[in-house]
């Protein structure tokens, strides 16, 4: 009786292992899946032109995206660059995340709190991350800021440049720019253009005094994006790297007027 | 009446030693409570260098640990067998490193009470990832390959014979342990070099030769905390008993491994001058010209490799306990610099991004003052954890295998010539 006892207690374990073996193998695979989620299945591909030829380097985009991200003074998720100057004008390079389609940061963040949404951007869950920074340190552009202490108290930003839209990030974790995704989500629920319409379009395109900075779906022929890279020459930051940014840059040539 | 006054002044010292640095651990207690209620601000991190020295702590807890492996790997598969004892102490610190390289990630990551997120949630593509699911096995690895060690303390068998009974049985599993962790430690001594390695936006990282150098370093420096740490308890504790000559052969070593490290360090850095590639000789220049150049020239190459290596291999002075001592904690520091170098000559150059216009811009690091003050409470309780485990483990126990060993092989060949 005892060895009974003994043997379907046994097996009881035995069993209670097996289905916790095969839970948490389970779990981690729909975790894993969605981790890994197909880029290019969404209908959309977001990308941002930059026209250097019109920016003027008034930071408007920065204080925009501070007051609609709620970012902290000390952090610019875009910041705007002086870059010399051509043909007796000065040029700058705003500098947003480059959403890359093979992004460093996505690619070495070990809990996958950094991913590829199925539009292409690349976005941060900020209650994974662990804060190791190591994204940080894998990232070529700068497009990343930790939060080393905790951003409390009112954003000088806010009310003259917009309203927060999103949480603001706890301390501990790195942040950027995310393209605005939530006005884009909402916007394209409200059935909005993102690009068209200022409600679905990122913060500081819409702040942007010069039109220097375009958003659309490269998806889409007839979006502004798409036929500004058809028609002018352009380039993306560090293209050497292989990471293909989602940000493109309209030069500033002494001819160039637009 | 003299061996009743001789007894407690034989202790005092060690009790002073054990207060020193439970000290030094509180103060730095102190520090991590400030830590973790204010924040990483309180460091001298920044966006342009945010891994510094808590991050060279933990490269260089894991790189000392390294003999661990190495020596269980020597006895178990490699039948080595007269090196047992020294595989046991080799555990010992292996298990007190990989404590300490946790310890200091608690410290450096920004959400320390998330740690656990890291086991939940996997990216498989990162090599952090790999590195981190390594190093959790192999902690758990070193933990099994401890119980035997623990189980034959007197004070553990008295008070609870069942548990060391069932502890000492491990002991059978020590080959298959062996192998276990000979191949999660090649994995991640060498992949934390990658961890480096990947990063495209580091040129003086990017590039394979740093997975190599990681676990040659290690290698050597494992092993040299092994012997040296064994050397300094036999000198200071009659609690251990050292056989010289594993410790010297293991020295001996310790040196051929220098050399290859000294030959592909060598290619390393030279192959960077073949041409100009920015950012990375930019970088060569912090390491052999700028910042970093007495750390690189003096501690890394000179004292850490170049001088060690010719006091290990030179019978006449590697028979010197004193000299080989010296050999060893140098190697040790070397290896530390060599990890600081590495972390920070990534960081202290960065890239800029304008187009036609990649040139290079600097930054500089230095610790602050409560870097230094937990990190020097990390290594205390290192030290500290040895020091009871000498006492209170018999983890430096050279005693009976070695003798027992000496008679065997004698008439063990007679027989064999006969035939």
């Amino acid at each position: 009786m005892t060895k009974q006892r003994r043997l379907s207690r046994r097996a009881f374990l035995k069993t209670a292992a097996a289905v916790g073996v095969a839970s948490a193998a389970g779990l981690q695979y729909a975790r894993w899946a969605r981790a890994s989620g197909p880029v290019g299945a969404s209908q959309h591909r977001w990308a941002m032109v930059i026209d250097q030829a019109k920016c003027t380097g008034c930071g408007y985009c920065t204080l925009a995206c501070r007051a609609h991200n709620d970012v902290s003074p000390d952090i610019a998720w875009n910041r705007v660059i002086p870059a010399g100057s051509v043909g007796g004008q000065p040029v700058f390079v705003p500098r947003p995340c480059m959403h890359c389609e093979h992004a460093p940061c996505v690619e070495v963040c070990m809990v996958g709190a950094s991913y590829y949404r199925a539009d292409g951007i690349v976005m941060m869950d900020y209650d994974k991350c662990i804060g190791c920074r190591y994204c940080e340190v894998a990232c070529p552009y700068g497009a990343r800021a930790f939060n080393w202490e905790e951003f409390t108290g009112p954003n000088p930003a806010v009310p003259q440049w917009g309203q927060p839209e999103i949480e603001r990030r706890p301390r501990g974790v790195p942040e950027k720019c995310s393209f605005c995704s939530h006005r884009i989500d909402r916007g394209l629920a409200l059935g909005l253009t993102p690009g068209v319409d200022p409600e679905a379009t990122p913060a500081c395109v819409v702040a942007c005094p010069a039109k220097a900075r375009v958003f659309g779906d490269l998806n889409d022929p007839e979006s502004e994006v798409s036929r500004l890279l058809a028609e002018h020459p352009h380039y993306r930051l560090r293209e050497d790297l292989g990471t293909a940014p989602r940000v493109y840059y309209l030069p500033a040539r002494e001819e160039a007027k637009r | 009446m003299m061996a009743q006054t001789a007894r407690p002044r034989r202790l005092a010292p060690f009790w002073l030693w054990v207060g020193a640095l439970g000290a030094v651990m509180a103060a730095a207690a102190v520090g991590g409570v400030i830590v973790l209620w204010k924040g990483l601000v309180v460091t001298n991190l920044n966006d342009l260098v945010p891994w510094g020295l808590w991050i060279t702590l933990d490269l260089s807890s894991i790189a000392l640990s390294a003999g661990a492996f190495l020596l269980c790997a020597a006895v178990y598969l490699l039948g080595l067998k007269r090196y047992q004892p020294v595989a046991r102490t080799a555990t010992f610190i292996g298990l007190i490193g990989y404590s300490m390289a946790m310890l200091s990630l608690f410290m450096d990551i920004g959400q320390p009470f998330r740690f656990w997120k890291a086991l939940i949630f996997w990216n498989p593509h990162s090599v952090m990832w790999e590195v981190m699911m390594c190093i959790m096995c192999y902690f758990t690895v070193l933990v099994f390959e401890m119980m035997p060690i623990v189980a034959q303390a007197g004070w553990f068998k008295g008070r609870w014979p069942r548990l060391a009974g069932w502890m000492s049985g491990v002991h059978h599993y020590a080959p298959f342990l062996a192998l276990v962790g000979l191949g999660l430690s090649s994995l991640h001594q060498s992949s934390l070099g990658a961890v480096y390695g990947v990063l495209k936006a580091r040129p003086i990282w990017y590039k394979p030769d740093l997975s190599v150098l990681f676990i040659l370093s290690a290698g050597a420096a494992g092993m040299s905390l092994t012997v040296l740490a064994s050397m300094l308890a036999g000198r200071l504790t009659s609690k251990a008993r050292v056989d010289d000559r594993l410790l010297e052969r293991i020295a001996f070593v310790v040196g051929w491994v220098l050399v290859g490290y000294l030959y592909f360090r060598f290619w390393d850095a030279f192959a960077m001058t073949y041409t100009y590639w920015p950012g990375r000789n930019e970088g060569l220049g912090i390491l052999t010209n700028g910042q970093l150049a007495f750390n690189f020239w003096i501690g890394e190459i000179l004292l850490g490799a170049l001088v060690p290596a010719v006091l290990l291999l030179v019978p006449r002075f590697r028979r010197q306990p004193g000299l080989r001592m010296l050999a060893l904690a140098l190697v040790v520091g070397g290896v530390v610099a060599y990890r600081w170098d590495i972390n920070l000559v990534g960081q202290l150059i960065m890239l800029t991004y304008l187009q036609n216009e990649i040139v290079a811009r600097y930054t500089t690091y230095f610790p602050a003052l409560i870097e230094w003050v937990v990190a020097a409470g990390i290594a205390a309780y290192g030290v500290l954890a040895f020091s009871l485990g000498v006492r209170f483990l018999n983890i430096v126990d050279h005693g009976q295998p070695a003798e027992a060993e000496i008679p065997v092989p004698v008439p063990a060949f007679s027989p064999a010539a006969g035939d």
